[in-house]
């Protein structure tokens, strides 16, 4: 099958791509995490503002997990090689 | 390898039905890349301007005090608002089965994700010193709805743009397949896709989940945009329907843009055969819809304040009704009331040139309506000011320019990479979605009259 024969540095590309999401979304996540701890010591944020500002957190955490489960699912749920499509050196 | 998956889509085969849609990847010729190289030049000529001003200073702009917002603001709502057209329209259409959505769908995700990046880098252009951004990162204030707009727009981003990826993966496997360059590309983007039982199930869960999660986001986000002005307490923008008002215009302005990128797409792609009159006649019905929605709002939102007869709001009002933006302002009734409800109630005047001409102008109305919102009240302050005013000078109609251009070197780019209407979702309907439709239909339908077999009851009986 041709993805089955697709190269490893592309797999390792796809690894690092869903790793940098995660990079991504918990940056972010740190990111507010570090505002709302700021305001709390400035004592200058009504709970409202804390309230939008924490919402944003499990979007993006449930974004990242959305795609790192169509990741491993679409890895897993990929047929077993078949063993006469195989190239001699694959085997 | 020639198969036939279960999404329907034939993995390697050189020939099939739906060719057409794969042409401008696989036969993308001249035309894209002079296309192409004169969106560039436009872009490259933008962002030499730019260069300009950050040397310079805002002083290159029309902006002045107290008039400090203008034109990148104005684009700012009105390129986020055309965001709306993309993946809340598709999610609606999807979680609604509404079996016509599937060569609209992939058309307007792309719509979410390029225009919503274009439109969050507005308010850098804003900025007299855009280094300067980088202090919300250490010293952003949760006070401000400016910082709730930089949480919100990204979450959308992410959101949408995995929204556009994941129902892409089974034509990407399709190009990969066929073999289409650059192979590593689609090898890379296809994550090993094959089309087994196993993965739709995966892939159909994913996208269940996203799209019930991004109509939430995409409404707060522009309700967040609205609360940039209605937080405030500026004459005209301290208002309690800003959010609904400003939802309400995104979804109008994003449609109309929609319907305006699948028109010329039609006609450069020759895809006649799979955006149909049905298509346009649906998504106009929902057009004039919203347009009719927009009046109810502008109304009740100019009558509120024209009653309450408040001598700052006045000044707004009168500033805007029968002042220097009196042209302005009945310009954007005409665009977005006036031609769209004339246009697109009568049959003879709903054809595809008549929908074209409701959706310009549509598009252009609530353009001025950001306009229309941004300048007078700052215009018109609450403090004993004098009335201020503002030209754009031509900095801002080239950055301007480079916006729309780089909205569309993203279509141009998208589409000689990828389908602009998903071929699985389109060969799926021709299999799967008539049973089902009948299927859905019958049961809408009245349970039949049960047997003669079962006696019928009896009065008193």
């Amino acid at each position: 099958m041709e993805s089955q024969s697709e190269p490893r540095w592309i797999l390792g590309l796809q690894i690092a791509s869903v790793s940098m999401i995660w990079v991504f979304v918990l940056s972010i996540s740190a990111w507010i995490l570090h505002l709302l701890r700021l305001s709390r010591r400035l004592h200058d944020v009504p709970s409202a503002s804390v309230g939008i500002s924490i919402v944003a957190i499990p979007v993006f955490l449930l974004g990242a997990a959305v795609l790192t489960y169509v990741f491993v699912g679409l890895r897993r749920g990929r047929e077993a090689p078949d063993e006469s499509t195989l190239e001699p050196e694959e085997k | 390898m020639t198969s036939v998956n279960d999404k329907g889509v034939s993995a390697g085969g050189l020939e099939f039905e739906d060719q057409d849609l794969l042409r401008s990847i696989e036969d993308s010729g001249v035309g894209f890349r002079v296309v192409s190289t004169l969106l560039c030049l436009v872009i490259l000529t933008a962002w030499v301007i730019f260069g300009r001003q950050i040397l310079r200073g805002l002083g290159v702009t029309g902006l002045n005090q107290p008039v400090a917002w203008g034109f990148y603001i104005v684009n700012f709502v009105f390129f986020i608002g055309i965001s709306h057209a993309g993946t809340l329209i598709s999610a609606i259409l999807r979680l609604s089965q509404a079996e016509w959505r599937r060569p609209i769908t992939r058309m307007a995700e792309v719509i979410t994700v390029v225009v919503l990046a274009i439109g969050a880098f507005h308010p850098v252009l804003d900025l007299g010193r855009p280094d300067r951004a980088l202090n919300i990162f250490t010293a952003g204030r949760l006070q401000s709805p400016l910082l709730w707009d930089v949480s919100s727009i990204s979450a959308y981003f992410m959101a949408s743009t995995v929204y556009l990826y994941i129902p892409m993966i089974p034509d990407i496997a399709l190009l990969r397949d066929r073999g289409v360059r650059p192979r590593w590309l689609y090898q890379f983007l296809a994550w090993g896709w094959q089309g087994t039982p196993r993965q739709q199930a995966v892939l159909e869960r994913a996208v269940g989940i996203l799209m019930v999660l991004v109509i939430p986001i995409a409404i707060s986000v522009h309700t967040v945009i609205s609360y940039i002005f209605a937080m405030t307490l500026q004459p005209g923008w301290h208002s309690t329907i800003f959010g609904p008002y400003f939802v309400v215009g995104a979804i109008f302005s994003g449609i109309a843009a929609l319907m305006m990128v699948m028109i010329v797409l039609r006609r450069i792609f020759h895809l006649e055969r799979y955006l149909k009159q049905v298509h346009f006649d649906y998504l106009s019905r929902l057009l004039l819809i919203m347009s009719l929605l927009w009046f109810y709002f502008t109304f009740s939102e100019y009558l509120t304040a024209f009653f309450g007869n408040e001598p700052s709001e006045m000044r707004v009002f009168y500033y805007k009704v029968t002042g220097p933006y009196a042209p302005f302002f009945w310009s954007m009734v005409v665009a977005n009331f006036l031609i769209p409800a004339i246009l697109l109630s009568f049959r003879r005047t709903r054809t595809i040139p008549g929908i074209f001409i409701a959706s310009t102008s549509v598009v252009i109305g609530m353009w001025l309506e950001r306009l229309n919102i941004v300048v007078p009240s700052l215009a018109n302050p609450r403090l004993a000011l004098p009335t201020g005013y503002y030209i754009p000078s031509l900095v801002e109609w080239v950055m301007f320019a480079g916006g729309i251009a780089t909205f569309m070197l993203g279509f141009v780019i998208f589409a000689r990479f990828f389908p602009l209407i998903s071929v699985w979702e389109i060969q799926e309907g021709r299999k799967l979605s008539i049973a089902e439709t009948t299927e859905r239909l019958e049961g809408y339908l009245p349970d039949p009259v049960p047997s003669a077999a079962t006696p019928p009851m009896t009065e008193g009986g």
